[in-house]
């Protein structure tokens, strides 16, 4: 008998489970965000505008994920709705049908040297070290090559702007490839000692936000109050920087990082809304068509690349309604 | 007939796996998750260019020399530890700390110490290996049978006809079975060290494969890994029952 009841009470428990994660499943009006990278100063206008988003009526959860690459694949696998990143090599190659929607960063990088250097033309044979094969910086080091009409020697990778400027600090290697933020405190921690190259523009991105079309579809409303927000903020950003750390939620995840990180902030959007770092329309077409430019010659994208489609890429939906 | 039913039942768990493998990817469970016939392809060009045995070549570097090293010292350092009551007390403690470190958290403190070059990768693949010989090793000595040891001294061998005649011969089942583990854990971390510290070798394919989202590829290379672990850990138990014949697997069913 208690045999019995005791295998009762296992098949309850686990109806029970079952019943409860149903429910959970029915309630789950809330998007997800899979973050590339933990909370920090510069995902500060990002969190910014779900904090507006959210006054608007969105419901949301977002996870950090370690890498870029492991949001992607979880918004591919269908456990998350939205992601950072830009996909192109797996919506060409997996045909997975994802597109971008909204531009969040450009590819500002800058590469910075030992006084070796002083120009891209110096370059040619230079060994450089860069974040990873076929990663962002990589293909920054291509279309440099192919600009400058040079060949780059020996490329070596570690991951993380803060490390490759260790590294050069250390003397381990004369050139690389890094983020605004660690060109600046390069140059506020050595004074002259660096050489930080003269760069061309580039409107190609670094993170964008992208989404499974059908989900896109089948949430019109939410991806529209999210991308208004995200607009709103980029706008009022450009004309006035110190806005983010302003409007910053003090219990949200940027308001709680450490005192020296949130004094910095206005410091780095300034810099950064400067640099060219954000652009106030979301990217749109002239993203769109920078980025298919970009990967192509970075080698994410394969084929010619006057013969891609902007709408295999990117869906300007939501971002045409924004801009009404 | 029994020799055919073990290669049978290999077979068919393959066959399982590899299946349900197929199948998934063919629903798919996730557009970043290829099948399994589109992984066989892409290991196969893998290993017909060249790139496969380029990256091993750059993969086994650490592997080997933090096996080898976590072998002998492992094996010299279990042996103290089994046969002297103040080694154990001693070394003991380092290694329980060091089998339950997370080793993903402390990389950066490797790379911090030794830099980004082949020593911090060593050191990876010996903290997971040296560990668990050195444990095994030392618990095999300890639980010697005592009556063979009395055996031996009754028969006035000296200290070093004790350990070298009676202790290492019992112990080897179990200093094997921790060398296996070892070497396996070794393994992971080669690939862990690849992927976390910088990317070279399979954990360059897998990285930059993941990169440019040519996924059979990054499978491929997972895959590899497995098999070559797999094959090796087979090589050593022959080894082993060849230096150790008598000492073969019973099975309870047989």
């Amino acid at each position: 008998m208690r045999f019995f009841s005791k295998q009762f009470g296992v098949v309850f428990a686990s109806l029970l489970l079952v019943v409860v994660m149903f429910a959970g499943n029915a309630h789950a009006a809330k998007i997800r965000i899979a973050l590339a990278e933990t909370p920090s100063d510069e995902v500060g206008a990002f969190f910014l505008a779900l904090d507006r988003a959210k006054a608007m009526g969105l419901d949301y959860e977002w996870t950090a994920f370690a890498d870029e690459e492991l949001a992607i694949q979880a918004v591919l696998g269908g456990q998350m709705d939205i992601g950072f990143g830009t996909p192109y090599a797996a919506m060409q190659r997996s045909k997975a049908p994802v597109r971008i929607i909204f531009q969040l960063s450009k590819l500002k990088f800058f590469p910075v040297s030992s006084k070796k250097y002083s120009s891209l033309k110096d370059l040619n044979g230079a060994p450089i070290m860069l974040h990873s094969r076929a990663g962002g910086t990589d293909s920054i080091a291509n279309v440099i090559e192919d600009r400058v009409g040079i060949k780059f020697g020996q490329r070596s990778y570690v991951p993380g702007s803060q490390n490759r400027i260790v590294a050069l600090m250390a003397g381990q290697t004369d050139l690389t490839i890094v983020d605004l933020a660690n060109k600046n405190k390069l140059i506020e921690q050595t004074g002259d000692k660096f050489n930080v190259l003269p760069m061309f523009e580039v409107d190609a991105s670094d993170e964008a936000l992208f989404a499974n079309i059908n989900w896109i579809k089948a949430n019109a409303n939410d991806v529209d109050i999210f991308v208004k927000a995200l607009l709103s903020v980029y706008q009022d950003m450009i004309k006035d920087p110190t806005i983010i750390r302003r409007e910053t939620n003090p219990d949200g995840p940027i308001g709680q990082l450490p005192k020296e990180v949130l004094a910095g902030m206005d410091g780095f959007y300034a810099d950064a809304v400067a640099g060219g770092l954000y652009d106030p329309n979301g990217g749109g077409k002239k993203a769109a068509l920078a980025d298919m430019d970009w990967y192509s010659k970075a080698g994410q994208l394969t084929g010619d690349p006057a013969s891609l489609k902007i709408e295999d890429f990117w869906y300007m939906d939501p971002l045409n309604r924004a801009m009404k | 007939m029994m020799r055919y039913r073990s290669y049978l039942l290999t077979f068919l768990s393959a066959c399982i796996v590899f299946g349900s493998w197929e199948i998934a990817g063919r629903i798919p469970v996730s557009y970043a998750f290829p099948t399994f016939l589109e992984t066989i392809a892409a290991f196969w060009t893998l290993l017909k260019n060249g790139t496969m045995f380029v990256a091993y070549f750059e993969t086994l570097k650490p592997l080997v020399v933090g096996v080898l090293i976590s072998s002998f010292v492992g094996v010299g350092i279990g042996l103290a530890i089994g046969l002297s009551r103040m080694s154990d007390w001693l070394l003991s403690p380092i290694f329980v700390v060091m089998q339950t470190a997370p080793l993903a958290a402390l990389i950066p403190l490797l790379v911090m110490i030794y830099g980004i070059g082949l020593t911090s990768k060593v050191a990876v693949v010996i903290i997971m290996a040296m560990p668990v010989i050195v444990l095994n090793t030392g618990g095999a000595v300890r639980n010697t049978p005592v009556s063979i040891v009395e055996m031996a001294q009754s028969f006035l061998g000296t200290r070093r006809d004790v350990i070298f005649k009676i202790i290492l011969p019992a112990a080897s089942p179990i200093i094997f079975a921790g060398l296996r583990l070892g070497v396996s854990a070794g393994f992971i971390g080669a690939i862990l060290a690849e992927l976390k510290i910088t990317p070279t070798g399979v954990g360059d394919i897998i990285t930059y494969s993941r990169s440019i989202a040519d996924y059979p590829s990054m499978y491929a290379a997972i895959m590899s890994i497995i098999l070559l672990a797999v094959i090796f850990l087979n090589v050593l138990e022959r080894i082993e029952n060849f230096l150790f014949k008598g000492a073969k697997h019973v099975y309870a069913s047989d």
